[in-house]
């Protein structure tokens, strides 16, 4: 039936975890993509043959078809704008580099200059969402620098509000040296704790290597 | 030197600062750390906790670390013995020792600068005074070459030249009577050693000072104490007049309750003063299971013989208990039984000669369902901390450390599950140790050695579970022998400790007295003993630190017939305060009523009988 590889791109989205980004499914959307052509075709040789020789029949086959293809547009677009939307959450959970992982998962990267809009709206472009992403985190990182007079604001830090400045961790493996404002450093060995201004802590915490305690 | 003023010369120096904690592996320790750190929180103190628990680990830590730090704060471990000799530090590194341990090292009681000591002077610490020890290296050379005097009568010069001679072998003798005088000195003091304030109530002393104390703190403060009191580091007196101290602290924070219109909620911690019974988590278990593994019952009763097992059911009839009761939880038991159990108990059990039934202690109630006795909350943490689950020693200390907040009471039930397996295991291992005749008698001291394939021997490796097993089966041996002569004479106790290494762990107690003051001689025993026999031996632990002492040949091998990996003799050390690895089989003098080394299988029979020939 028509439409089906369409929702089989759906489905497999809606199927993936809150927050994950599996693979770019190049090949379906190719698949989706040779449908609507040719529905498309067989559309306007319909159309054409029914303008001609006012074959009113015809009529209700190219209604259908023309439903099936604004189907899949709509199933490709909504493909295309949930990706665009995790990646725009990749950024604000995992900072402005990327694990390798998750870059492998999107699609080529095309260095486009075109406009940021245009690469939103029109999927069918296959501009790269690696370029998407630079771009948005470009504009992240324009708005934050405008923000909070000289020096930037850096939004994506406190995520929720503090309780308070520093926090008491414990470090769960052995890393190393970390370098704390001043200037001097701390030794992250395992199963040793320490009380560090949370800001700091808080990249460490999402890589796994600190835990917070709570007392 | 030791620190007068508390918050002036030590907390307000390290609030500006970032300071590095060494925290010792015992539960007074942790409950120090814990009041300490919320101290730290409270003031933004930036600060790396370090889990330590012997002197290989903190010299590693510390040359890990010290680059980065320059304020070192150690608890439990370090004041008795030269810290400037073992760790090395740099010019301007700073220690403040808050440590039970004693007798304090002298070298860091007159250390002016870089060692800050935490302990609160009225302890008798009888530190000998400066000029016995140290002199100044006045000039010898008192420039006797006058002899380039010019014009001066060879008759006088040689007068001169003798009186010289005569000044100089006068000065001679009264240094080397000066020398003997600091070695009696210096053995006297640091011949037996004790425990002093437990460090969790100094903890507790200096947030009252600054005000800043909650009754989290205060509890921490109790169930230090009462550690001590379990592990009986202090003597009967002191536990007593500390429980005093900490009584006035309970009643100050608790008078608010009494008021109804400010009536606390259910959920906050109520501490009460409680004169209860001397049962091991009895509120936590069964009646029976409570008076089976309690050593002080069991030791009185001698459960382990069936005639003990009689007096224990006349025992109970003699309470009025019936015997269903008593087997199930204590929970669950009638409350009518329940109501005036404390006294009932204690009228029977002074007919059956343990007179000392109560013990005044403390307790913690949160919400409706959770209330513990501070000797609960000591059992628990203990085993957590030496519960051979979990892989390596410091994330032992880590489920410890987190099982004395309130949010974690997960851990510590399941820490009072360990405990009670550990306390039977203690119980049954005793039993059989008396029941097989295990602990003989070499001479000066009775010995026993646990074998390798005694089940639950895992549950002994580590040394407060050893000593408590060692104390309580002295307890049981002296309640249950007959021979005079035996009753006072103290045992060492080995355990294997490795079995790929093939080493053993070594625990000396000394007799069991009524009115012990409860200090140690076997360290300076083991060390002696050790160092006579070149065995392999490690002080690793901080009580033997006393003796630790670097020996840096390596000894060959001893043949060894019969090498049983079970006995680690805790030697005596009576080397005052030299650092060092020493590779002597002898005890260190714990500072606790027993010291403990470990030694290699192989040269356990020699030092034993090193050891013997020491004592007789």
């Amino acid at each position: 039936m028509f439409c089906e590889k369409a929702m089989e791109l759906v489905r497999e989205l809606h199927r993936a975890a809150e927050g994950r980004l599996p693979a770019f499914n190049e090949d379906g959307l190719r698949q989706v993509l040779e449908e609507m052509k040719a529905l498309y075709e067989q559309n306007q040789s319909d159309v054409n043959e029914a303008k001609s020789s006012g074959r009113g029949d015809l009529i209700p086959t190219i209604k259908f078809r023309h439903c099936s293809l604004l189907r899949n547009q709509r199933c490709t677009v909504a493909y295309l704008y949930d990706r665009l939307l995790r990646i725009r959450a990749l950024r604000w959970e995992y900072g402005s580099v990327l694990p390798s992982a998750l870059r492998f998962h999107m699609s080529a990267e095309e260095y486009n200059s075109e406009c940021q809009d245009s690469a939103f709206l029109c999927p069918e472009s296959h501009s790269g969402k690696m370029d998407w992403f630079n771009r948005y985190k470009k504009s992240l990182a324009t708005y934050m620098r405008s923000l909070g007079g000289d020096e930037g604001l850096d939004i994506t830090q406190d995520m929720k509000p503090p309780k308070s400045l520093y926090i008491e961790v414990r470090c769960l493996k052995d890393y190393g040296e970390f370098e704390v404002e001043d200037g001097t450093s701390v030794l992250l060995k395992k199963n040793s704790q320490h009380f560090l201004p949370r800001w700091k802590c808080e990249q460490l915490i999402r890589q796994g290597i600190l835990e917070h305690v709570l007392s | 030197m030791f620190v007068s003023d508390f918050r002036k010369e030590f907390y307000e120096v390290v609030q500006s600062q970032r300071v590095l904690l060494f925290v010792a592996s015992d539960v007074d320790a942790l409950c120090a750390c814990k009041i300490l750190q919320a101290l730290f929180q409270c003031d933004h103190v930036q600060y790396t906790l370090v889990p330590v628990s012997g002197w290989q680990e903190l010299e590693t830590a510390f040359l890990e670390h010290k680059e980065q730090f320059r304020y070192f704060i150690l608890i439990n471990c370090g004041s008795n013995v030269d810290l400037l000799d073992i760790l090395q530090p740099d010019e301007e590194a700073v220690f403040f020792v808050c440590d039970t341990h004693r007798p304090v090292n002298v070298v860091n009681v007159y250390s002016d600068t870089q060692i800050r000591l935490l302990i609160k002077q009225d302890d008798d610490l009888e530190v000998p005074a400066y000029e016995d020890i140290f002199r100044d290296e006045e000039e010898d050379e008192e420039h006797s070459g006058n002899e380039g005097d010019e014009g001066s009568e060879p008759s006088e010069k040689r007068t001169r030249l003798e009186e010289e001679i005569a000044a100089q072998t006068l000065k001679r003798r009264q240094r080397r009577e000066w020398e003997a005088r600091r070695r009696d000195v210096l053995f006297d003091y640091e011949q037996y050693e004790y425990h002093g304030t437990s460090a969790a109530m100094v903890m507790f002393d200096l947030a009252w000072l600054m005000s800043k104390d909650l009754s989290d703190m205060l509890w921490w403060a109790i169930v230090g104490l009462t550690d001590q009191w379990v592990q009986d580091k202090i003597t009967q007196v002191k536990y007593v007049t500390d429980v005093g101290v900490l009584q006035r602290h309970v009643s100050r924070h608790s008078h608010r309750r009494e008021d109804e219109a400010h009536a606390l909620s259910v959920d906050c911690a109520r501490i009460s003063f409680e004169y209860d019974l001397r049962l091991a988590l009895y509120q936590h278990w069964s009646l029976h299971d409570s008076l089976c593994n309690t050593c002080y019952t069991a030791a009185r009763l001698q459960l382990w013989s069936l005639h003990g097992q009689k007096r224990l059911q006349e025992f109970l009839a003699d309470v009025g208990l019936p015997l269903k009761q008593v087997k199930q939880k204590f929970q669950s038991m009638d409350v009518s039984l329940k109501e005036n159990l404390r006294e009932m108990i204690e009228e029977s059990a002074n007919k059956f000669g343990m007179k000392d039934m109560r013990v005044q202690t403390f307790s913690v109630h949160f919400g409706f369902k959770h209330k513990f006795l501070a000797s609960d909350v000591v059992f628990a943490t203990m085993s957590l901390m030496e519960s051979p689950e979990h892989g390596s020693g410091t994330d032992s200390f880590t489920q410890a450390l987190d099982s004395l907040s309130r949010g974690n009471l997960d851990k510590l039930y399941h820490g009072l599950e360990l405990a009670k397996r550990q306390l039977r295991a203690t119980q049954q291992t005793i039993a059989s140790c008396l029941c097989t005749n295990l602990v003989v008698s070499q001479g000066p001291f009775l010995y026993c050695a646990l074998m390798e394939g005694t089940p639950d021997v895992a549950l002994f490796s580590k040394p407060a579970s050893l000593s408590l097993l060692s104390r309580h089966l002295l307890k049981s041996f002296v309640c249950s022998t007959k021979n005079r002569r035996c009753k006072l004479l103290p045992l060492v106790m080995a355990a294997p400790l490795s079995a790929e290494q093939g080493t053993v762990t070594m625990v000396g107690i000394p007799p069991e007295t009524d009115s012990s003051d409860r200090k140690n001689f076997f360290g300076r025993a083991f060390e002696k003993a050790a160092e006579g026999t070149n065995s392999r031996a490690l002080h690793n632990h901080f009580d033997l630190s006393a003796s630790w002492r670097r020996s840096p040949q390596q000894q060959p091998p001893p043949p060894i017939s019969d090498l049983r990996p079970e006995v680690v003799l805790a030697g005596w050390q009576d080397t005052p305060a030299s650092p060092g690895w020493g590779l002597q089989g002898g005890a260190a003098w714990l500072p606790h009523a027993q010291a403990v080394i470990e030694l290699k299988a192989e040269d356990r029979s020699k030092f034993l009988d090193a050891l013997v020939t020491l004592l007789s």
